[in-house]
């Protein structure tokens, strides 16, 4: 599908370049540009924003969710918030900033919250191909902005761009958009506090998010079979230790859905 | 500052396992067939892990029956209806809403 013909935009003779050399017609600047970026690459960029906008809420409130956490915590509020920047990845940081405060030791914190990560390298794997293309630097900047959140809406729309040239910045738009509003949200948050009163249980949105990520975009037989397999593993291994029926249920998912034709 | 350096530590492993995948298997020549097929089966796996470790469980212990399965099961249902991430949020957060409204 995603090599017929007619659906190609601006295909000419750079874009094979662009795979290791960054192309001289980057961004064009000119009276079409704003930020200096050219008006393709704006409206590839918006794209990937307006694609991953109804997510955006949840980053909102999730990290909102984090900063009041972190100041109810009595952890120094701009370290708090600086959990957002560096690791950028919500759970991972609950965890970190929990198990510290009851006191366990930090080679324990951190390599919990590297477990409760490892399956973001299942995403960094599966949105490979669609980097291929993509100039070294795109992908050390993208990998940072690199979310569940990103990748799955990356996955859903790179055979619409085919040219890596432009889907790098489709998949800039909705990365960088999705992880602005978890910024956003965590000061929000270390500022104001806990403001959502717990009768809410806004950790519903969490699974929410995931449903509406996963379920629009199952298609095949052995996409459903990987699923299916994926929760009675979860639930099965329930048990495990640091998030670790995650992973195993990801994995088992993936493998038994390979058996599927 | 234990907390700075946590964050540090973990931010720096995140980001090596966030580009793992894209360098190792991010060149230039095609991966074989085999190796696609089980790349395109991560995302719903491992979504789906997250969502029953979210919804069916709560830190590792069975999550009573109540406003998060069913205002789940609705959105389920509008995702296979409308096909739309959008629609899908709406509609389980509106469940969701009422459900927590009435007291379930």
């Amino acid at each position: 599908m995603h090599n017929t013909p007619g659906r190609r935009y601006l295909r000419t003779a750079w874009q094979t370049d662009a795979v290791n050399t960054p192309s001289p017609r980057d961004s064009p600047r000119g009276s079409s540009s704003r930020l200096g970026i050219g008006k393709t690459q704006w409206s590839d960029f918006t794209a990937g924003a307006r694609a991953i906008a109804p997510l955006d809420p949840g980053s909102f409130v999730f990290g909102l969710a984090f900063g009041a956490l972190v100041q109810v915590s009595g952890f120094n509020s701009w370290v708090g918030m600086s959990g957002s920047f560096l690791v950028m990845a919500g759970a991972s940081q609950i965890a970190i900033v929990e198990g510290l405060r009851i006191g366990a030791p930090l080679v324990v914190v951190v390599l919990t919250a590297l477990v409760l990560n490892s399956r973001l390298a299942l995403y960094s794997a599966a949105v490979a191909p669609a980097y291929s293309g993509f100039p070294r630097r795109w992908k050390l900047g993208l990998a940072y902005l690199m979310t569940d959140q990103a990748a799955a809406v990356t996955l859903q729309y790179q055979d619409r761009y085919p040219d890596p040239a432009r889907r790098r910045w489709f998949v800039l738009g909705a990365s960088l958009t999705f992880t602005l509003a978890w910024y956003l949200g965590t000061v929000a948050g270390v500022v104001l506090g806990p403001v959502i009163p717990e009768a809410w249980q806004i950790g519903f949105i969490v699974p929410l998010m995931f449903v509406a990520l996963m379920v629009p975009a199952l298609r095949h037989r052995a996409e459903v079979v990987a699923a299916v397999t994926a929760i009675v593993v979860a639930v099965a291994f329930k048990d495990l230790p640091l998030g670790l029926n995650v992973i195993a249920a990801a994995l088992a998912g993936i493998g038994v859905g390979r058996l599927i034709k | 500052m234990i907390l700075l350096l946590a964050f540090l530590l973990a931010g720096i492993g995140t980001y090596l396992i966030r580009l793992s995948g894209i360098m190792l298997l991010g060149g230039e020549r095609e991966l074989p067939e085999a190796v696609t097929k089980t790349l395109r089966l991560i995302a719903p796996a491992a979504l789906a892990a997250i969502i029953a470790n979210s919804l069916l469980l709560d830190g590792g212990q069975w999550r009573e029956f109540g406003a998060w399965q069913i205002a789940a099961l609705v959105a389920v249902g509008v995702a296979l209806w409308k096909r739309s991430m959008g629609w899908t949020l709406v509609a389980g957060a509106g469940a969701f809403a009422v459900l927590i409204l009435v007291g379930l």
